[in-house]
This record gives structure tokens, sequence and C-alpha cells, in this order.
């Protein structure tokens, strides 16, 4: 009898056995799933939102289109180069020139963009460098205040006297005018103009996007004292 | 039932209940929902380090094909005295523009993220910003800086910062976080003179007290700069 009894209590013993061989596999998954998860989460999100991911995302975009244009007009250049006829390095490196003018503010230039006007009292030196850095990243090709051409480099300090453009003391209203993509730049102004009419010292911050306008300030050529070539 | 099997479906019981407690504490936690957001950061992730490695991609190719140019230039310059002397005036220009290499004099800076504190603007006030590499230019070019450049990034007269807490995005570039290196040539006892200006920088050096944010520099009698590698596109600026 025993003989009969003894393999089905074992079937039943090792029926048991697996069952609780499953489940505690199972319970190990789940916990396993569990902590993996949460570590990832924690790990991932350390340093950056989702949110300035997509913007950086965004501005990856619209810099790598910038480049491939860039890199589109060079290869143009050079197939011009290339071609070797006598007055195609001479037209290159005028037009080289023309260009490299218009960016470090030594020529007049005009074109598309706005114009933000803004009346304050107690603005700094550093709102206009704010104010002059944001309209560059929106899009800004070519800037004055007060009929003041500003690049970077040109000093926009803080005197005892207010706000200095070079040397020069610029008071309000500042006038700024930015030339560029106008549609990107009527954002941005906007964006600005709201912000300034927020802050207590500013009696008027308004803008008007032109479709032609012209910066006839420049600033003067300043040879290299300390910068060799290399 | 005998005692082994009462201890057989006491373990049984205990682990369904570890199980039951397991699950039901998944399904609380809502553990889909974050595993499908960790894909999505992923696929953010994996997004942003696509952009920039063809950000990489076409910042050497403009550097080479600029190399390629300047020597199509000077070979054409070699045969032509008029061609000679448009090439040393766009080679100034270039110059001045940041498209050419440079070094001399000068002053290298290291900005790094300070230690997180209480601070009632909301703003992690301890990272280094694009404000503070901004100002910091700013300065250097107003106190003789001839031609400046951040974490190897040329700045040129078109140059803009922006970025969120932490990131400093310069022109195309990919972003850059601390530490940053700020290395300028130009008149070199000028420009570390107005480092150590109490009253300059004054919203760095006030979270260097709050935050221990980091701001060293020494000057250097000879500091190199790299040229630009991006775009210098002025499509919709014309000379009058």
């Amino acid at each position: 009898m025993s003989a009969r009894f003894r393999p089905a209590s074992r079937r039943r013993s090792t029926g048991r056995a697996i069952s609780v061989w499953l489940i505690a596999l199972l319970v190990a998954l789940v916990a396993t799933v569990q902590i993996r998860s949460q570590a990832e989460v924690e790990r991932s999100l350390v340093g950056t939102d989702t949110t300035s991911l997509a913007f950086l995302i965004d501005d990856l975009h619209r810099a790598n289109d910038s480049l491939q244009a860039e890199a589109a007009d060079l290869q143009a250049r050079q197939a011009t180069l290339r071609s070797g006829t006598s007055g195609a390095a001479d037209q290159v490196l005028t037009d080289e020139a023309s260009r490299l003018r218009a960016i470090e503010g030594l020529v007049p230039v005009h074109g598309p963009g706005v114009v933000i006007v803004v009346d304050a009292t107690g603005l700094t030196a550093l709102d206009l460098q704010d104010a002059i850095n944001n309209l560059t990243a929106g899009g800004g090709e070519a800037t004055a205040v007060n009929d003041h051409r500003v690049v970077v480099g040109v000093a926009v300090e803080q005197t005892g006297s207010g706000v200095a453009i070079d040397g020069v003391v610029v008071n309000p209203p500042w006038t700024i005018t930015t030339i560029g993509d106008a549609s990107r730049l009527a954002e941005v102004a906007d964006l600005m103009t709201n912000a300034l009419r927020a802050d207590r010292r500013v009696r008027q911050a308004t803008y008007r996007v032109e479709a032609d306008v012209a910066i006839r300030s420049v600033i003067s050529a300043r040879p290299f004292v300390y910068a060799l070539g290399s | 039932m005998s005692r082994r099997q009462l201890l057989s479906v006491a373990v049984v019981a205990a682990v369904a209940l570890a199980t039951g407690f397991l699950v039901a504490g998944q399904v609380k936690a809502q553990l889909l929902t974050p595993s499908n957001q960790v894909a999505r950061y992923q696929a953010l992730v994996r997004s942003v380090q696509d952009l920039e490695a063809t950000n990489a991609g076409s910042r050497s190719q403009i550097a080479a094909l600029r190399a390629q140019i300047d020597a199509l230039e000077s070979d054409a310059a070699g045969r032509s005295a008029v061609t000679q002397a448009l090439q040393n005036q766009v080679a100034d220009l270039r110059a001045h523009a940041g498209l050419t290499p440079l070094h001399g004099p000068g002053v290298e800076v290291e900005l790094a993220n300070g230690i997180p504190g209480p601070t009632t603007s909301g703003q992690a006030s301890y990272l280094v910003n694009y404000q503070d590499v901004q100002d910091i230019v700013n300065l250097l070019f107003a106190q003789g800086a001839e031609g400046v450049a951040v974490n190897g990034r040329r700045i040129t007269p078109l140059t803009a910062y922006s970025g969120s807490e932490g990131q400093v995005v310069i022109d195309q570039g990919p972003p850059q976080s601390s530490p940053l290196k700020l290395v300028a040539v130009g008149d070199r006892n000028r420009m570390v003179a107005a480092l150590d200006d109490a009253s300059a920088l004054p919203d760095i050096r006030a979270r260097e007290v709050q935050f221990q944010l980091h701001l060293s520099f020494f000057g250097s009698p000879d500091v190199p700069l790299p040229a630009y590698d991006s775009s210098l596109q002025i499509p919709h600026v014309s000379a009058i």
C-alpha cells in the first residue's frame, strides 16, 4: 500500500514546491522590474527635464539648419574658386569682404527688422546687454541703439552718467533697431516689451516691425595690438 | 492536515500575499507611466545625441571647407597682385570676425557651479548660466580683449548666448555646462584688474558668497584661441 501512496504524495509535494518556486520567481520578477524602473526613472531624470530637452532639440535643429546653410555657401564659394577663372577669386574675396564688414559693423546696412522703443528710468547696462543678446539670439543680424552700432566686442557699460555704448552715454528713451528675420524678431520683441512693461522702472515699451529699416551708424575698425595670427 | 502541509500552505499564502502587495504597489505607483516616461525621455536624449553628432560633423565640415577655401585663395593670390591685396584685406576682416586662430597675452577664467542652497528667486542660482558667461565676455571685451573663446568656442561679433539652468548654448554649438573655461587675448593687465575689481560682476560675486559659485582667473603671457567653426550668415542684411 505504502508503495502505491508514496509516489502520489511525492507528486503533490513536488507540485506544491513548483507552485512556491513559480510564485517566488514572479515576486522576484515584479520586484526587480519595480526597483529597476524606479532606479531608471531617477537616474535618467537627473539633470535635464523633458521640457528643456524639447527646447534643446528645437534649438539644435535650427542650429544644424544654419550650419548646413553655411556649409552649402562655402561649397559654392569653393566651386567658384576651383573654376580657376581670373576674376573668380577676386569676386569671392570682394563678396566676403563686404559680408564681413557688415557683420563687424563697419558699413551701414539695411533690411527687414524691428524697432523697439523703451522709455525708462534706472535701467542698467546689464538690461541693455540682455536686450541686445535676446535680439541676436532671436535672429538679429545687425543692431543699433540710439544710432550707435552694437556688435559683440563693443563695450556697453554702466557709468556715473548712465549707460554708455563705446564710451558714449545713451540716454533713454532707447530706440533699438535690429535687422534680421522679421517674424522671429517680432516674437522676441513681443516677449521683451511685455516683460519690460511689467517692470516698474519702465514707462513705455513698444515695438514695430518694418519691411526695410536702415542702420547707418558704423564702428571704427580697430587694429589688433596684442593678438597675433597663429 | 500534517504540520508540514500547514507550513507549505502558510509559505504559499505568505508568498501570494507579498505578490499581491507588490502588484498593488506597482499599479498604485503607476509604474507603467514612469516606464513610458523613461522611454520618452530616452528617445529625447537619443534625439539630442544624434543632433549633437550632426552638429559636430557640420562644424568639422565647415572648418575643413574654410581651410580649403583659404588654400585656393592663396593660390589665386600668388598669381595676381590685386587678388593678393584683396586676400590681405579679407584676412584682417576674418581675424576680427573670429574666423582665424589667434594667440597672444591674455587671461584664463574658470567658472564652475556652486553648492545648492536656499534661494528666494526660484532659480538654481548655484548653477552657472548663460548670463554669467555673457557678463564675463562683455567685461573682458570692455577691458581690452581682442578675442575670446568659451570652452573652445570662439566668440564672434554676432555671438548670442542662450540656455536653460546649468546649460550654456553659444551660437549654433551644443550646450556646455560647468566647468566653463573662458580664454581672452588682449590687454592682460586691464583684464586681470577688471576681474579683480570687487564691484564688477555683482551677480556672480553675490552667488560666490551665497552658493560658493567658483570664479578664478589668471593672466598668461601667451594663450591660444581657436577659429570660429560655425555659421556667420546674414541673409537679411544688405550693405547700403
